[in-house]
């Protein structure tokens, strides 16, 4: 039992999971079938259901006061998935769900390696609003994949429509052009307001802990911008009625600036937030 | 003399639609303004005029196709150069088997639409009371609507009918998901809007609206289906309230245009709008595609959904082309039967002729002017000949028309009828009354009773003058066409 839960078996179970529901989730797709799709989304959920098990039964404790990058995108996996198991109940969608379980396995195939590479906490950073910080920006950055996603095939299907060319034949189940702009909306008015929570909560608690509110960080920087155009998306979709494929376009911005920001600044720059300075 | 049936043609495969707008025959089907003249090569013609094909079928003889060709030309005021490009001929069994496929709607934009047998038994109407057709496209044609209705009938190609409004409805979902929530307009209220409208009922419509030049039209249609009606003057506020909008007037040029649309968009906080214009020429201008959350479908746009739909019935459509293809076989066969007519014909005349002769003179030697007797005769007369005659009229049917022509010709030497056959075509309009298994032996009329009441010695004089004008008539020394003498005394050529 241990070594079941010890974090590189669970990891390779919910990563096993994960590849089933996504390759059967593709293949009920491309064969057009429902049966297929709703066990792939059926064995994704399984999957989620493990992982939060294993979150809650806290087998990270075993690497006390620790934070690894793996841990880190694990953790960015469950908000997918948790976004796509909330859209599959919501709107009887189970697509989002199985892009999900695609992208999780990607974040839990990084993950398995870098599991061990446990970076310890500092104390000062053991406080409410730091956890704030983390799941609200975790959250949203969730949604903001899932708006990707989302957004990525509303300007494809819409790209074809326009065009009036016909769907290849493993797409013709993609959900319909105002669902999709449906799912893209909800996401950003979800995630805008969690976005900018977590960074409130960092700025505020950057205060103590660094000295200033504003310390240059390029985490600080990059952030901001991105907080800058999901505001404009926001304000779009609120007060202008934005639609379509002006906000898609501007959240797959949002979302490249956001995984720049996960992936380049915590890995490769000289940042509060990098892994190797943690 | 050989007559072909030949239908030229283009549709929605070889043309776009604006090339079918520049050649549809839409007025000139009328009795009034009929295109296609009879005359010179033409001797029977329909013209089928649709949004998705405008097709010419004609029976004629000679070069028909250029004489279609330069008649539907100038009935559009171009060139042949300019139309031919675009169309298709097709000659005898071909025309026969695409009308067959066109009536069962085989060869529709969207495969078993329904809409397509109304519109050819209209453009059958039209050509009817232009006294455009005859005996063989007349039968053609009801043919046609028997083959379209054997389809619907005994293969599943039909079974959930579709329909261009049809197509537009699933466009409509790729867009909108559900339809429950979403207000659908009408423009034009003809009988594709009201395709449309009931598609649209059937998948959950929360309101039709209904529009149309004549505000009485759209209120009954509207009532119809428990919807709106909204006078034409005010589509631009309406549409405000509107997500799919079906345009199908009958107006020359657009009525919708972008700049109307753009003002539209933004009062409807850019809610998508989904455009689907059936109407020929159209009705939307297609720069409204360009605008963002506006999407706009005309006729051709639907044959996406159309290849969709025929990948799914096409193991129904192999089964509908072998009822096409035997019914073809079938019409071809009626086609050669009628070669053989004018041969069946005489023979039945003939043998009446006979009946007649021999009960006359069989009365005048009894001399007896008993009319029952004399009834009696007729009757046993009618009797012989009809079971003399079954064998040869059954040996003309048997077969092709290639055999049919050997057999016209032994029957004709055989029995010494008038070798001068006329063609199956001049003799059809007498052939009129005679269906293709009912050939009847006509009801005794002789008509020598009544005209010649005359004495038996005249009658033995006439009966001596002509055995006489007979057997002068063929002789080794003035040999017959038909003989050349070597039936001497015998011919009765």
């Amino acid at each position: 039992m241990t070594s079941l839960l010890s974090p590189a078996s669970s990891t390779l179970l919910t990563l096993v999971l994960y590849a089933f529901a996504g390759v059967a989730g593709m293949l009920g797709m491309i064969l057009k079938n429902q049966t297929i799709r709703v066990v792939a989304a059926t064995v994704a959920t399984c999957g989620f259901i493990l992982q939060t098990v294993i979150l809650f039964m806290g087998f990270h404790a075993q690497t006390a006061g620790g934070l690894s990058l793996g841990a880190y995108l694990q953790m960015m996996a469950w908000f997918v998935m948790l976004c796509g198991l909330v859209l599959w109940i919501k709107i009887h969608q189970e697509i989002p769900l199985l892009f999900g379980a695609l992208l999780s396995l990607v974040l839990f195939c990084f993950s398995a390696r870098s599991l061990q590479l446990v970076v310890h906490v500092p104390g000062s950073l053991h406080a409410p609003f730091y956890a704030l910080h983390i799941g609200a920006l975790y959250i949203s950055l969730a949604l903001i994949a899932i708006s990707f996603v989302a957004g990525l095939a509303f300007l494809y299907l819409d790209q074809r429509l326009k065009a009036r060319k016909p769907l290849p034949h493993f797409l013709r189940d993609l959900p319909a052009l105002n669902i999709l702009d449906s799912i893209n909306s909800t996401a950003t008015l979800a995630g805008f307001p969690l976005f900018t929570t977590g960074i409130v909560c960092g700025l505020i608690y950057a205060r103590p802990v660094y000295g200033a509110t504003l310390t240059g960080d390029p985490k600080e920087l990059i952030s901001l911008v991105i907080w800058a155009c999901f505001a404009v998306i926001f304000y779009g979709r609120v007060c202008r009625g934005w639609r379509g494929r002006k906000p898609a376009r501007l959240m797959a911005l949002v979302f490249v600036l956001s995984l720049f920001s996960i992936v380049g600044v915590n890995l490769f720059m000289n940042s509060h937030h990098a892994f190797t300075r943690i | 003399m050989d007559c072909d049936i030949v239908l030229v043609g283009l549709n929605y495969r070889t043309a776009a639609v604006d090339v079918r707008e520049r050649f549809a025959l839409v007025h000139q089907t009328d009795p009034e303004n009929w295109a296609l003249p009879l005359g010179g090569a033409v001797h029977e013609a329909l013209i089928l005029s649709t949004c998705n094909r405008v097709e010419l079928l004609a029976m004629g003889t000679g070069d028909v196709r250029s004489q279609m060709l330069s008649a539907w030309a100038k009935a559009r005021q171009a060139s042949v150069q300019d139309l031919e490009p675009y169309t298709y001929t097709y000659h005898n069994d071909d025309a026969v088997r695409h009308l067959f496929s066109v009536a069962s709607s085989l060869d529709s934009m969207v495969l078993g639409e329904p809409q397509i047998l109304g519109q050819l038994k209209q453009a059958y109407r039209k050509a009817a009371a232009s006294h455009a057709t005859g005996v063989i496209l007349n039968h053609l044609l009801h043919k046609a609507f028997s083959v379209a209705k054997r389809v619907r009938t005994e293969t599943a190609v039909a079974s959930s009918a579709v329909s261009i409004s049809y197509a537009a409805v699933e466009l409509a979902k790729r867009i909108f998901g559900t339809m429950n929530e979403h207000r659908a307009m009408l423009i034009g209220a003809g009988e594709m809007a009201e395709l449309a409208a009931t598609h649209l009922v059937q998948n959950g419509i929360a309101e039709i609206l209904v529009s149309n030049r004549t505000y009485s039209k759209a209120e009954e249609l509207a009532r119809f289906y428990h919807g709106r009606a909204v006078p034409f003057e005010h589509l631009n506020s309406a549409f405000r309230d509107v997500d799919i909008v079906i345009t199908s007037t009958g107006a020359p040029e657009a009525i919708i245009h972008a700049k109307d649309i753009r003002q539209v968009l933004k009062a409807r906080r850019n809610r998508p709008m989904f455009f689907i214009d059936i109407a020929v020429p159209r009705d939307v201008d297609p720069d409204v595609n360009g605008l963002d959350n506006i999407y706009l479908y005309d006729i051709d746009d639907l044959k996406e959904v159309v290849e969709e739909n025929r990948a799914s019935r096409r193991g129904e459509a192999i089964k509908a082309e072998g009822i096409v293809e035997e019914e073809m076989v079938s019409f071809r066969d009626w086609l050669a039967r009628l070669n053989v007519q004018p041969t069946i014909k005489q023979l039945v005349q003939i043998g009446q002729d006979t009946i007649c002769d021999e009960v006359e003179r069989t009365m005048r030697r009894l001399g007896s002017t008993d009319e029952t007797l004399k009834e009696a005769l007729e009757c046993m007369g009618q009797a012989l000949v009809k079971k003399f005659l079954h064998a040869p009229i059954s040996y003309l049917k048997e077969g092709d028309s290639a055999e049919h022509s050997r057999h016209i010709l032994t029957i004709q030497q055989v029995f010494n009828l008038d070798g001068h056959c006329q063609s199956r075509f001049a003799q059809s309009k007498h052939a009129e009354s005679q269906e293709e298994d009912g050939l009847q032996f006509p009801a005794f009329s002789c008509s020598c009773t009544a005209d010649r009441a005359e004495s038996g010695e005249q009658a033995k004089e006439n009966a001596g003058t002509q055995e006489a004008d007979k057997a002068s008539s063929c002789s080794k020394d003035k040999p017959c066409t038909c003989c050349q003498g070597t039936q001497e005394g015998l011919c009765h050529a």
